[in-house]
């Protein structure tokens, strides 16, 4: 039997148990990250206070990245805080792996993101120098967002020889160094790369880079021609043979449309540039439509920044 | 010194330490920490392998310390309150035998809790496909040669002060012990050749905890030399020999009363 007393007691501790539920449920109980609110700390003073306990530190920053992304996503303000958050985790625990190339993915909304993104994949090469993820990863960024096809085809280079690196990876160095420099440097380049691959298969796909970027060279002579066409008669070509064949002809004999195989002839892309029937396209660095389209979007969001802005 | 003694002081205080319910407490919830490893990784859509042993040898580290602190401080003092330590100086062992047997059982106890908390650690790791290395195993043991020379400092403290002060000087001790590499090198970037030096020679006198420290190198499963962890373990060992020595010359003089 529960006595008078007990009873009280019973129902204190049922009432203190409801009004601590009321209160809790009226109480704003969104996490931190839901809140887009988290506070990163310096990751100089990070360091020095973890005493010891830097990756379990690491490790809960870095969870903290990926329910930011997962989280708020009109926040304005949601890749700044992943970039601290990956500056924290990547100046913390320097050996993690991910977490750089999460930072790559997500800093994409400017050139300044791009930047960031690029300083903390440095630091992941520094880490991991045989992995070719993280080079790959900040030549793409080079090449696509920077528009630096130079330094692109520097950093994708060095990461050609590491275990696991994609086979393609030699060939679109190659059309970088076509774009970046010259044609010339381009076929050097992939002569070396016949000279040191192993893989035949490898090889194989060399070789035909290396016609592409022969018939690549005669396609430019064309170009050249036609310019010459436009410059004498006043007028673009209406066929590529115009310029070999008949009377306003520029050059005397047509190049060859491919350097080992017949049967293939010289006509207008869709561009309206002149192509090889063999290959199609020219020889370059394909970007996809979709792609293009997002780029030229940032490129333009990037030049709407007023100067003054940029400045600072 | 009789190594006799000593023994048999240790062994007492391993049996008197493995009754008390702290440590249950605590050996417990390193091995819930440890579990636990396994629903924080999944958090992560990746490295959750690595999620899951940084929890795990945090947790470690963290109640290894715990224990080795709170156990520690009343190492002496506990008995001096109870008077026994009347009845056991009455034997033919010097004041010195009786504290080192203390510290030696007390670092027998930890080495136990540490191999209960690392085989809750490897289960835990095998059954969820965490890839486990040598790197892993030097982890431990530093772990147990760090928790080692904390005992002593705690054993040092408690031999002239209350469990407190013991406490406080000894937890000061290990948190500065963990940025005296810090303190060395803000102090080297200060450029005054003042500070530069204390923090210098604080960092050569104060014991650097952080050598024990290969965490990040477990579970990163990075390779480790032999000088690694053969150093620290000469490091450890040579450092608590001094504070022990230390601890033993003030206890020799202290008055029991």
């Amino acid at each position: 039997m529960i006595g008078s007393k007990g009873a009280v007691r019973a129902g204190l501790a049922v009432a203190a148990i409801a009004v601590t539920a009321l209160l809790h449920a009226q109480m704003d109980t969104a996490s931190a990250a839901e809140q887009g609110r988290i506070r990163v700390p310096d990751p100089e003073k990070a360091q020095l206070l973890a005493l010891g306990f830097e990756p379990v530190i690491a490790d809960y920053y870095w969870i903290q990245a990926v329910q930011t992304v997962g989280g708020v996503e009109s926040d304005p303000d949601r890749n700044a805080q992943v970039h601290e958050l990956v500056e924290l985790v990547t100046t913390l625990d320097p050996w993690v792996d991910h977490p750089y190339r999460f930072a790559a993915l997500w800093l994409t909304g400017s050139v300044d993101e791009v930047r960031q993104a690029n300083a903390i994949l440095e630091k992941g090469i520094a880490y991991h120098p045989t992995d070719w993820r993280n080079r790959f990863y900040l030549g793409y960024n080079h090449f696509f967002y920077l528009e630096d096809n130079q330094r692109a085809a520097d950093v994708l280079e060095s990461a050609l020889h590491f275990p696991e690196a994609p086979a393609y990876l030699g060939a679109f160095v190659t059309r970088l160094r076509a774009a970046a420099d010259s044609l010339d440097t381009a076929a050097i380049f992939l002569q070396q790369l016949i000279r040191e691959t192993e893989d035949e298969f490898e090889r194989a796909e060399y070789l035909k880079a290396f016609d592409e970027i022969e018939t690549e060279r005669r396609a430019r002579i064309l170009d050249q021609a036609r310019q010459a066409f436009r410059e004498r008669h006043g007028r673009d070509i209406e066929r590529p043979d115009e310029l070999w064949a008949g009377p306003l002809r520029v050059i005397r004999v047509m190049p060859p449309a491919h350097p080992h195989f017949e049967g293939f002839a010289w006509e207008f892309a869709e561009t309206g540039e002149i192509v090889s029937s063999f290959y199609g396209t020219r020889y370059r660095v394909h970007v996809h439509m979709q792609d293009e389209r997002r780029r030229r979007k940032w490129r333009e969001d990037e030049h709407a920044i007023p100067e003054e802005a940029t400045q600072t | 010194m009789n190594v006799g003694c000593i023994a048999a002081i240790a062994a007492n205080t391993v049996r008197e330490s493995v009754r008390s319910k702290l440590l249950y407490g605590l050996v417990f919830f390193a091995v819930l920490l440890i579990s636990a490893g396994a629903i924080l990784s999944s958090l992560s859509y990746v490295e959750g392998h690595r999620i899951l042993q940084d929890v795990g040898m945090g947790a470690v580290r963290f109640f290894g310390v715990a224990i080795a602190i709170l156990v520690g401080i009343n190492l002496i003092h506990r008995e001096v309150d109870r008077r026994t330590v009347y009845t056991i100086l009455s034997k033919p062992l010097s004041r010195g035998d009786f504290l080192l047997g203390k510290w030696a059982g007390l670092v027998v106890t930890l080495w136990i809790q540490v191999a209960i908390m690392g085989a809750a650690f490897v289960v835990v790791s095998l059954s969820t496909g965490a890839p486990l290395g040598a790197s892993h195993a030097a982890f431990f043991v530093l772990t147990g040669f760090e928790l080692a020379l904390v005992v002593a400092v705690a054993t040092l403290f408690s031999a002239f002060t209350t469990p407190v002060l013991a406490a406080f000087f000894t937890s000061g001790i290990w948190v500065v012990g963990h940025l005296t590499r810090d303190l060395r090198d803000i102090g080297a970037s200060s450029g005054l050749p003042m500070v530069e030096s204390t923090t210098w020679l604080l960092h050569r006198v104060l014991p650097d905890l952080e050598s024990f420290n290969v965490a990040s190198e477990a579970a990163h499963l990075l390779p480790l030399t032999t000088a690694d962890w053969t150093l620290p373990m000469l490091y450890g060992t040579a450092y608590a020999v001094v504070v022990l020595m230390a601890a033993v010359a003030i206890f020799e003089r202290r008055d029991l009363r």
